[in-house]
C-alpha cells in the first residue's frame, strides 16, 4: 500500500509539471490552432536561463522564476511576430515550422552552451522531506505542485477577469467580428503566444533541479504535454488540468503494475483510443467554432 | 495524354537516366561512393511514399518512420538468423532467451521476409487508417494519432530487448543471398538494384496519382465532405492510400537495413520521422518525383555539409526547413511549376493554386 501512496505522489509531481507545460500549449492551441512543437524547446530555454542565472548571477531557482518567465516570453513574442503569424491560415504547416524552430533553438543552445548536461541546485529552504507514515514527500516537489496550482489559478483569472482575457475569448469565438469591435487580434495572438512560451519557461526553471538540463530535454516533454492538451479538450483550462492529473497518475500507477515503459505505452494507446472516440477531448469547452 | 502526364513522364525519364547512368558515371563506378548514394535512394522511396499520403490525399502521417522501421527490422531479422547459423542470435543469449521466439521462426525464409517487410507495414498502416478514417478523423488529429503511435511503437521495440535487441538494434548481419546471388553492398550491381526499386516505386506512384484513384484522392484533399456527397467512400480511399504508403515505406526500410547493415530503433524516432517530412516538403509534396528528388538533395547536402559544419549542420537544416515551409510551401516542385507558368506567359491564376493544407473542418471533429 505504501508503494501505491508514494507512486500516487510521484504521479502528482509529474502531473504538476505537465500541467504548467500543457497550459501554455493549450492556450496557444486553443487560441490560434497552432500546434507548437517548439514548446519543448521553450522549456529547455527556461531551464538553461535558470542555469545561467544561478551560475553567473547567483540567483536561486525561485528568485529566477520571474526573470525566466520574461526572457522566454520575449523569445516567444519574437518568434510569433516573425514566423508563426504568417502561418495562421495553414494549421498543419505550423507543426512543421515550429519543429524547424525547435531544431534551430536546440542547436543554438548546443553551440552556445555545449551539449553536456548542466547542474542546477534546488533551493536550500526546500531541501527536506515531509514524512507521513511511509509516505515520503520531497518539499521541493510539494512546492512545484503548489506552484502549478497557482499558475492555473492565475491563468484562469487572466482569462476570465481581465480585459485582455475578454478580448482573447472574443477572438477565439470569432476573430472577424472581434476585429470589427476594435480588438487587435494580431496583438492578442502575440501576447498569448508570449504568455504560453513564458509558462513553458517557468516549467523549465522548475524542473531543472529534478531533470538533467540538456539541449534535447524538451523533445520528450512536448509530446506528453500535447497529448494532455488533446485529452483535456480544446480551449478548456480545467480540462487541461484534469487531463494532466489523469495522465500523471495513470503513468505513475501503471508503472507499479507493469514497468515504466509499458506503462507509457499503455497510456499512449489509451490516448489514441480517446482521440478516436472523443476527438474534442474529455472536457470540451462550449465555444462554438 | 494530358500535359501534366507528359511532363511527369519526361521528368521521370530524366530522373531515371541520371540515377541509372549519370550518377554511376560521376562516381566512376566506385562501389563505396555508390553505396552512400544507394542509402539516399532508399530514403527517396520513403519520402515518395509520404508524398502519396500527404501530398496527394492530404493525410500528414508523422508515423511514417514506424512502418519504415518495421521493414528494416524484417530484413535485419532474416539476415541476423542467417548470420547466426544454427544457433540463436547473440543478443538473445545476453537477454536470457533460451529458444528462438515464435515470431522469429518464419524469417528463416527469404520469401516470407520480403513479403513481411512489405505486407506487415501495409497491414499495420491499414489498421491505423481504418481506425482513424472510419471515425472521419482529419487534419491535425491524423498527425497526432500517427505521432503517438510512433512514440509508443519505438518504446515497445526498445523495451522488448530479447526480441529486438533493444536500444542496440540488430547488428552483425549476414549478406543477403537473393536467388543464389550473394549481394555485396559495395558493388555497382547493388546500387542498380536499389535504383531499380526507386524507379519502379516512382512509376507505380505516378501511375497512381494520374489514375482516377489519384483524382479522387486529390478531391478528398481539397474537400472531403463534398467528395463524400458525390457518393465516394472517403474512408476506403484514404485507407488504401495509407496502406500503399506504409507498404512502400516498409520496402524502403528493407533496403535501408541492407545498405547500413544494421537495424536500430533510431529509425523509428520522432526526429527521423519528421526528417522524412522535411525531405518531402523540400522537394514538393504534390509530386512523388519531386519528393524523391527532395530526399536525395537534402541527404546529399547533409552528407557534404555535415563534414564542413559538424555542429552547425542541424542549424542549417532547421533554417532550410523553416524557409521552405514559409516561403515555398510547394517546395522545389512549386517553384518549377511557377517558373514554367511565367515562361509560357500565363499569369498565375488563383483558381489553379492549391490551398496548402486541408483546413481543420469543425464539422469533422465531433
Amino acid at each position: 500500500m505504501d508503494v501505491v501512496f508514494n507512486q500516487a505522489f510521484a504521479g502528482l509531481s509529474i502531473a504538476s509539471i505537465l500541467l504548467i507545460i500543457a497550459l501554455g500549449l493549450a492556450i496557444i492551441y486553443g487560441t490560434m490552432g497552432v500546434i507548437n512543437l517548439a514548446h519543448g524547446e521553450f522549456v529547455m530555454l527556461g531551464a538553461y536561463a535558470t542555469w545561467a542565472l544561478q551560475t553567473y548571477a547567483g540567483l536561486g531557482v525561485v528568485t529566477a522564476l520571474p526573470l525566466v518567465f520574461v526572457a522566454v516570453a520575449a523569445v516567444g513574442w519574437i518568434i510569433e511576430k516573425v514566423i508563426v503569424q504568417r502561418l495562421y491560415t495553414r494549421p498543419l504547416d505550423t507543426i512543421l515550422a515550429t519543429w524547424g524552430i525547435g531544431i534551430i533553438l536546440q542547436q543554438a543552445v548546443r553551440l552556445g552552451v555545449g551539449a553536456d548536461s548542466r547542474f542546477v541546485s534546488g533551493p536550500h529552504w526546500l531541501s527536506g522531506n515531509i514524512e507521513i507514515g511511509a509516505l515520503v514527500m520531497s518539499n521541493y516537489r510539494l512546492f512545484v505542485i503548489a506552484f502549478s496550482i497557482m499558475v492555473l489559478g492565475a491563468t484562469w483569472l487572466l482569462m476570465t477577469r481581465t480585459e485582455f482575457g475578454m478580448k482573447l475569448r472574443a477572438v477565439i469565438q470569432n476573430r472577424g467580428i472581434s476585429e470589427c469591435y476594435g480588438i487587435e487580434a494580431k496583438n492578442v495572438y502575440s501576447v498569448t503566444f508570449a504568455y504560453g512560451a513564458g509558462l513553458a519557461g517557468i516549467a523549465g526553471a522548475l524542473i531543472t533541479p529534478l531533470f538533467s538540463t540538456i539541449p534535447t530535454m524538451g523533445t520528450g516533454l512536448v509530446v506528453d504535454a500535447f497529448l494532455v492538451v488533446i485529452v483535456g479538450g480544446l480551449g478548456s483550462l480545467m480540462g487541461t488540468a484534469a487531463a494532466a492529473l489523469l495522465i500523471g497518475e495513470v503513468t505513475a500507477l501503471f508503472s507499479i503494475v507493469i514497468n515504466d515503459t509499458l506503462g507509457r505505452i499503455a497510456v499512449l494507446a489509451g490516448i489514441i483510443l480517446l482521440i478516436r472516440f472523443r476527438p474534442r477531448g474529455l472536457f470540451p469547452s462550449d465555444i462554438r467554432h | 495524354m494530358n500535359t501534366r502526364l507528359s511532363y511527369d513522364i519526361i521528368g521521370l525519364t530524366l530522373f531515371a537516366g541520371v540515377i541509372l547512368f549519370g550518377v554511376p558515371a560521376l562516381f566512376s563506378y566506385d562501389g563505396f561512393e555508390l553505396n552512400t548514394f544507394s542509402r539516399y535512394l532508399s530514403l527517396a522511396i520513403v519520402s515518395m511514399a509520404l508524398a502519396l499520403s500527404w501530398g496527394t490525399a492530404g493525410l500528414l502521417n508523422l508515423g511514417q518512420a514506424a512502418t519504415f522501421g518495421m521493414g528494416s527490422y524484417a530484413m535485419a531479422m532474416h539476415l541476423k538468423l542467417k548470420a547466426s547459423g544454427d544457433g540463436l542470435p547473440d543478443f538473445m543469449g545476453w537477454n536470457n532467451v533460451e529458444t528462438l521466439p515464435l515470431i522469429w521462426g518464419p524469417f528463416q525464409s527469404l520469401t516470407f521476409t520480403l513479403l513481411a517487410g512489405l505486407l506487415i507495414p501495409a497491414a499495420v498502416g491499414g489498421l491505423i487508417a481504418i481506425f482513424m478514417f472510419r471515425a472521419r478523423i482529419a487534419g491535425v488529429f491524423v498527425a497526432i494519432i500517427t505521432l503517438a503511435f510512433l512514440v509508443a511503437f519505438q518504446l515497445l521495440v526498445i523495451e522488448q530487448q530479447g526480441l529486438t535487441g533493444g536500444q542496440n538494434g540488430l547488428t552483425g548481419l549476414a549478406q543477403l543471398v537473393l536467388f543464389g546471388w550473394k549481394i555485396d553492398i559495395y558493388s555497382v550491381s547493388f546500387y542498380y538494384m536499389v535504383g531499380g526499386c526507386l524507379v519502379a516505386a516512382l512509376i507505380f506512384g505516378l501511375y497512381l496519382t494520374h489514375s482516377k484513384f489519384g483524382l479522387v484522392l486529390r478531391a478528398i484533399r481539397e474537400d472531403a465532405e463534398r467528395t463524400r456527397y458525390f457518393g465516394y467512400n472517403v474512408a476506403n480511399y484514404q485507407t488504401v492510400i495509407f496502406c500503399i504508403s506504409a507498404g512502400l515505406a516498409g520496402w524502403a526500410g528493407m533496403l535501408y537495413a541492407l545498405v547500413l547493415e544494421f537495424a536500430s530503433p533510431t529509425y523509428m524516432s520522432v526526429s527521423f520521422s519528421l526528417a522524412i517530412v522535411i525531405w518531402c516538403a523540400v522537394g514538393g509534396r504534390e509530386s512523388v518525383l519531386a519528393a524523391a528528388v527532395g530526399a536525395i538533395l537534402v541527404n546529399l547536402a547533409e552528407g557534404r555539409l555535415s563534414d564542413v559544419f559538424v555542429e552547425g549542420w542541424h542549424m542549417i537544416l532547421g533554417v532550410m526547413f523553416l524557409v521552405v515551409v514559409m516561403f515555398m510551401p510547394r517546395g522545389i516542385y512549386g517553384l518549377l511549376v511557377d517558373a514554367g507558368r511565367v515562361l509560357r506567359r500565363k499569369p498565375a491564376s488563383t483558381k489553379e493554386a492549391l490551398p496548402f493544407d486541408t483546413p481543420l473542418n469543425p464539422k469533422q471533429e465531433s
